[in-house]
């Protein structure tokens, strides 16, 4: 009850705080987001992009 | 609103009573006052005859254009619930809905602002995609760069070479064309550039070999001052790239270059 109070009137009450926690939170989100997908896309083609075979081609 | 004075006179016409949620006071059907009908008193006098016939407010209470039927609001008319509709907390007993009220909101509030972080994510990444679509790609980008070994450039020479589909000239200058080039009186040039803006390292010009008339190639080496000559409409730029003489309008263009190390340069 404590907390919810405390985000409503801090956060979501005015139009402005509110846009400003959504920017904040689409910046963070972003590199989370991406750095997730990006490594689950090299966990998923492990073995078959240039820097896991570049070992065998170049010195 | 018409009050009736004996309300249980119109419950007769149902077969049974059943309490409704609708306000009593309110009617929803006036039903005309009932004229009073005396029966005849079996006798053929006067008075027996005069109250048989009907008095006071005579009207039709029956018939094909009268609806005779009342219909009072029943257990068959359904209240709507609305419960499906409503938040978990709203239904509970125990809490006011006040006191629930900012958790409902920032949940409302959290998907919203969920939801704008989410396309703000994928509005930023569609314009970043497409803008970065319309830049030189990889390849272009791998060869848009030359590396040269300044030690092949004898002194006194200049070399071309093919970069971007130009031809770039490198020359490597003497001690001579230094101090001539950088002698010359700025004010007396058609494009007014001192040698210093033009060259990194003074022993080194690097220009692009394109007459800024229309584009021909010129020859090193030739011409009136001793830097490069356009055969095609004789346009005569000194040892530093500048134009002297001729139709040409600007000096040969400088290229974005750097030594990285002794002995290397790279263009682009």
């Amino acid at each position: 009850m404590g907390l919810n109070e405390t985000v409503y009137n801090l956060i979501f009450k005015r139009t402005s705080t509110m846009t400003l926690a959504c920017i904040a939170s689409a910046f963070f989100f972003e590199r989370t987001f991406d750095l997730v997908t990006e490594s689950f896309f090299e966990k998923y083609n492990e073995g078959k992009l240039w820097k896991h075979i570049k070992d065998k081609y170049q010195q | 609103m018409l009050k009736p004075a004996n309300p249980s006179g119109f419950f007769k016409s149902v077969s049974q009573v059943v309490s409704n949620q609708l306000n009593v006071g309110k009617q929803i059907a006036v039903l005309p006052k009932s004229s009073t009908v005396f029966a005849p008193q079996g006798s053929n006098s006067l008075t027996a005859l005069s109250r048989s016939l009907p008095s006071g407010n005579v009207t039709i209470s029956v018939g094909p254009a009268v609806s005779s039927q009342v219909r009072w609001a029943h257990t068959d008319i359904q209240v709507p619930n609305w419960d499906n509709y409503r938040r978990d907390s709203t239904k509970r007993t125990d809490v006011k809905n006040l006191d629930t009220e900012d958790t409902r909101k920032n949940f409302t509030y959290l998907m919203a602002g969920a939801l704008t972080v989410g396309s703000a994510y994928a509005a930023k990444s569609v314009v970043t995609q497409f803008v970065s679509s319309m830049s030189a790609s990889a390849d272009v980008l791998a060869m848009a760069k030359i590396e040269i070994k300044l030690s092949d450039i004898p002194e006194g020479k200049s070399v071309t070479f093919k970069w971007r589909g130009k031809p770039l000239f490198i020359r490597h200058r003497t001690a001579d064309e230094i101090k001539q080039e950088q002698a010359v009186a700025v004010a007396s040039l058609r494009d007014p550039q001192h040698d210093n803006d033009r060259v990194k390292n003074p022993e080194w010009l690097v220009v692009l070999g394109v007459c800024t008339h229309l584009g021909c190639v010129p020859i090193a080496n030739a011409g009136d001052f001793g830097g490069y000559y356009c055969p095609c409409h004789g346009s005569h730029y000194d040892a530093s790239g500048r134009i002297r003489k001729g139709p040409a309008p600007l000096n040969l263009e400088v290229p974005h270059y750097e030594f990285p190390n002794e002995g290397l340069l790279v263009v682009g």
